[in-house]
């Protein structure tokens, strides 16, 4: 049996063609079921995201992987020329360890984004729902999982925001704890505030209000996002009701003077304010920032954040990168382990099947002995058998080169013919 | 100095060692051994106390240094409920300085005193528990606006870092600070309050302890002065909205006040309080 893996992704493939192979456009269960169709895997798993569409599988031909290259471009209707060049193959322990690294977040576009690994759980429940892995994708996938699960809780990989409105978000949360009794306030209604309401809106705020200069723009982004809007001359009234604000309108001189501020916190009573300035030029004096209980942050601010957590991410890449190795050379060492064990079970029976033979062979010639002397003739050829296979079932064991140990194990079922027996495939977790 | 006197000190050191490992690393596995250590202190001292009663057939609180060691251990378990109710172990750091610093008294000095007829009195050891309770209460307090201050000065200053990946909310510091001084006062106002009626019942003592008490004594004055302080935190916070870096500040000056009175007033000055 062989592992292998075919796709495209991000790091291989230009936008259009990832938008034109996406198996989740006409249903996973159909693909996986088309590829089960055609015979050539044993066992398969389909991982589709926008970023990415691999076929996990395993097969006993050498061409399966070429064709389920085929198959990535007969599915999708993409001509074979125009996928080919981008196509990627990974064989064998390389195709665990571009898993690994896919589920990790090592290979993602942002790295160490969170989504992936949730994908990759979606992917194999989908393919072992419709029963097309096996002993092969299950160790793979399950080891993948663990892979993910350890480069979360023990690298800082997935650690800090990296856009801008999610910097914005998690500073608010660590002002805030929680976002439920919070009332936020936007200034402007262009589309950098819709968009950052949009984020706002799905963390669960209390109290959503959007001002700006012309009440009709105000009332008709109210409108798309559900919340209220109030008219121009009342945001002083709204600013001392929020706590986090955001500025995003086209103004050319502050919208929010220190004075004006300063005569919201008065009425706040001391709760702190956030503001979030992402207009260029800016709405919000710079001395704002510097009133007890404010807390400002102007577009270069979050901007600066997010190119922190970047870099703080890249450097976590290595001990990521640790963690994946680890993993495959325990994968790889398992899946050796399980290539030679029946070679291994098949000489065992063939050299205790000889052994009993022959006693048995010599069965009248031996008549005369004692019962004791038969046992020790019993004993002493059974020890025979063990001291000659010693050697070769450990060395076939600890071999560390894969392919070396199926030239191993191909040499001792031609030598012994044990061929019919290694085909027995081994249960899961044998 | 035996064993048993120094473990709890040598375990509250090894839990802050770990608490703060934890606190650099954010390791999973360290945070869980710190708690696990913190607990072991925590028992450790248990038995010592435990057994320091047995002997001596009272509570062991006569004393500077018998109150040091009850005050650990109230802060160490105060602490413990805390972090399994809310699971956040970053504050263990700093609270485990307190504890390893302070315990470093008792260790050192690990006979208890024999008790002077004046404290066989039931008032005697409600008055010092909740005096004792209220300190703990202070301490985390203490801890825990020191630690808004640092997520604060952080968070103003735009160089988010050491703290800001370590610590809980702003507003959740705030909280935790405004409960603690809460049950702090109210365990503080009953301390004193049965200090005063026990010291009254006192008058006729020959003993110069009793004649010393009144607002005279510093330890005295300054249990009042710190009750002054703790009292215009609550109403700071609730009637003129001081919450936040205010009231983090407040009790973090109000428990240097606490501090003081506690150990250097305490062993040096007081002359009604010197057991």
């Amino acid at each position: 049996m062989r592992l292998f893996a075919v796709g495209i992704s991000h790091r291989t493939a230009p936008v259009e063609l990832r938008e034109c192979v996406d198996f989740t456009r006409r249903g996973l269960e159909s693909a996986l079921s088309a590829l089960a169709e055609r015979k050539v895997t044993r066992e398969a798993v389909v991982l589709s995201t926008c970023n990415r569409a691999e076929i996990y599988a395993s097969a006993e031909s050498e061409a399966a992987a070429d064709s389920c290259s085929r198959f990535i471009s007969e599915f999708n209707e993409v001509s074979w020329d125009e996928v080919a060049p981008h196509v990627i193959v990974y064989r064998g322990p390389q195709a665990a360890d571009h898993l690994f690294r896919v589920a990790a977040g090592l290979d993602s576009l942002v790295v160490g984004e969170p989504q992936i690994l949730g994908q990759v759980k979606d992917a194999y429940a989908m393919a072992n729902g419709l029963k097309s892995t096996g002993a092969l994708t299950n160790r793979l996938f399950t080891s993948a999982f663990s892979v993910g699960k350890r480069v979360r809780s023990e690298t800082g990989l997935g650690e800090g925001a990296v856009s801008v409105s999610f910097a914005a978000i998690a500073l608010a949360k660590k002002i805030f704890g929680a976002f439920t009794n919070l009332n936020v306030l936007i200034l402007g209604a262009g589309e950098m505030a819709k968009l950052t309401g949009v984020h706002l809106k799905a963390q669960a705020v209390n109290q959503l209000t959007i001002a700006s200069r012309t009440f009709e723009t105000a009332d008709a982004m109210a409108h798309d996002l559900g919340g209220v809007a109030v008219a121009w001359s009342a945001v002083g009234e709204a600013l001392a009701n929020a706590d986090i604000v955001v500025t995003a309108t086209g103004a050319r001189d502050p919208v929010l003077t220190r004075g004006r501020v300063e005569d919201a916190m008065r009425r706040r009573r001391g709760r702190p304010l956030f503001i979030i300035d992402i207009a260029v030029p800016r709405d919000v004096e710079p001395e704002v920032g510097s009133l007890d209980q404010v807390f400002l942050y102007n577009i270069d601010d979050l901007q600066s954040i997010v190119k922190e957590n970047l870099t703080r991410r890249s450097s976590e890449v290595e001990r990521a990168e640790s963690i994946v190795r680890e993993e495959v050379t325990r994968f790889t060492t398992w899946m050796q382990s399980r290539e030679v064990l029946p070679t291994v079970i098949a000489l065992r029976e063939r050299f205790e099947a000889i052994r009993v033979a022959e006693l048995k062979r010599l069965e009248p010639k031996m008549s005369s002995l004692t019962p004791e002397a038969r046992a020790r003739v019993d004993e002493i050829t059974h020890l025979l058998v063990e001291k000659l296979l010693l050697s070769p079932t450990e060395q076939l064991k600890s071999t560390g080169d894969e392919s070396l140990a199926v030239t191993y194990a191909d040499a001792l079922n031609r030598l012994f013919g044990l061929t019919a027996a290694s085909r027995r495939e081994p249960e899961p977790g044998e | 100095m035996t064993i048993i006197s120094v473990l709890p000190l040598l375990l509250y050191a090894a839990a802050t060692a770990a608490y703060w490992a934890h606190f650099a690393t954010h390791d999973k596995r360290t945070g869980r051994t710190a708690t696990a250590l913190l607990g072991a202190a925590v028992l450790a001292h248990t038995f010592l106390i435990g057994m320091q009663t047995v002997q001596g057939g009272y509570a062991p609180l006569v004393g500077t240094t018998a109150a040091v060691s009850a005050f650990v251990w109230l802060l160490g378990l105060a602490y413990l409920y805390v972090e399994l109710t809310t699971d956040e172990r970053a504050m263990g750091a700093f609270v485990g300085v307190l504890l390893s610093l302070l315990m470093i008294l008792p260790a050192l000095n690990p006979q208890t005193e024999a008790r002077p007829p004046l404290l066989r009195s039931p008032l005697f050891t409600i008055h010092v528990m909740s005096m004792l309770f209220a300190y703990a209460s202070f301490a985390l307090a203490f801890v825990l606006g020191i630690t808004y201050v640092l997520l604060f000065k952080e968070i103003k200053a735009k160089h988010l870092g050491f703290f800001y990946t370590r610590l809980p909310s702003l507003q959740v510091l705030d909280k935790m600070n405004g409960r603690a001084v809460v049950v702090g006062w109210l365990f503080l106002t009953c301390g004193l309050l049965v200090g005063g009626i026990w010291a009254t019942q006192l008058g006729g003592s020959a003993d110069p302890r009793a004649q010393a008490m009144g607002l005279a004594d510093p330890k005295i004055l300054f249990a009042l002065v710190s009750w002054g302080t703790y009292s215009f935190a609550l109403f700071a916070r609730r009637a003129i909205g001081w919450s936040g870096r205010r009231a983090a500040w407040l009790s973090a000056i109000a428990f240097v006040i606490v501090l003081l009175n506690f150990v250097p007033i305490g062993y040096f000055l007081t002359r009604s309080h010197n057991f």
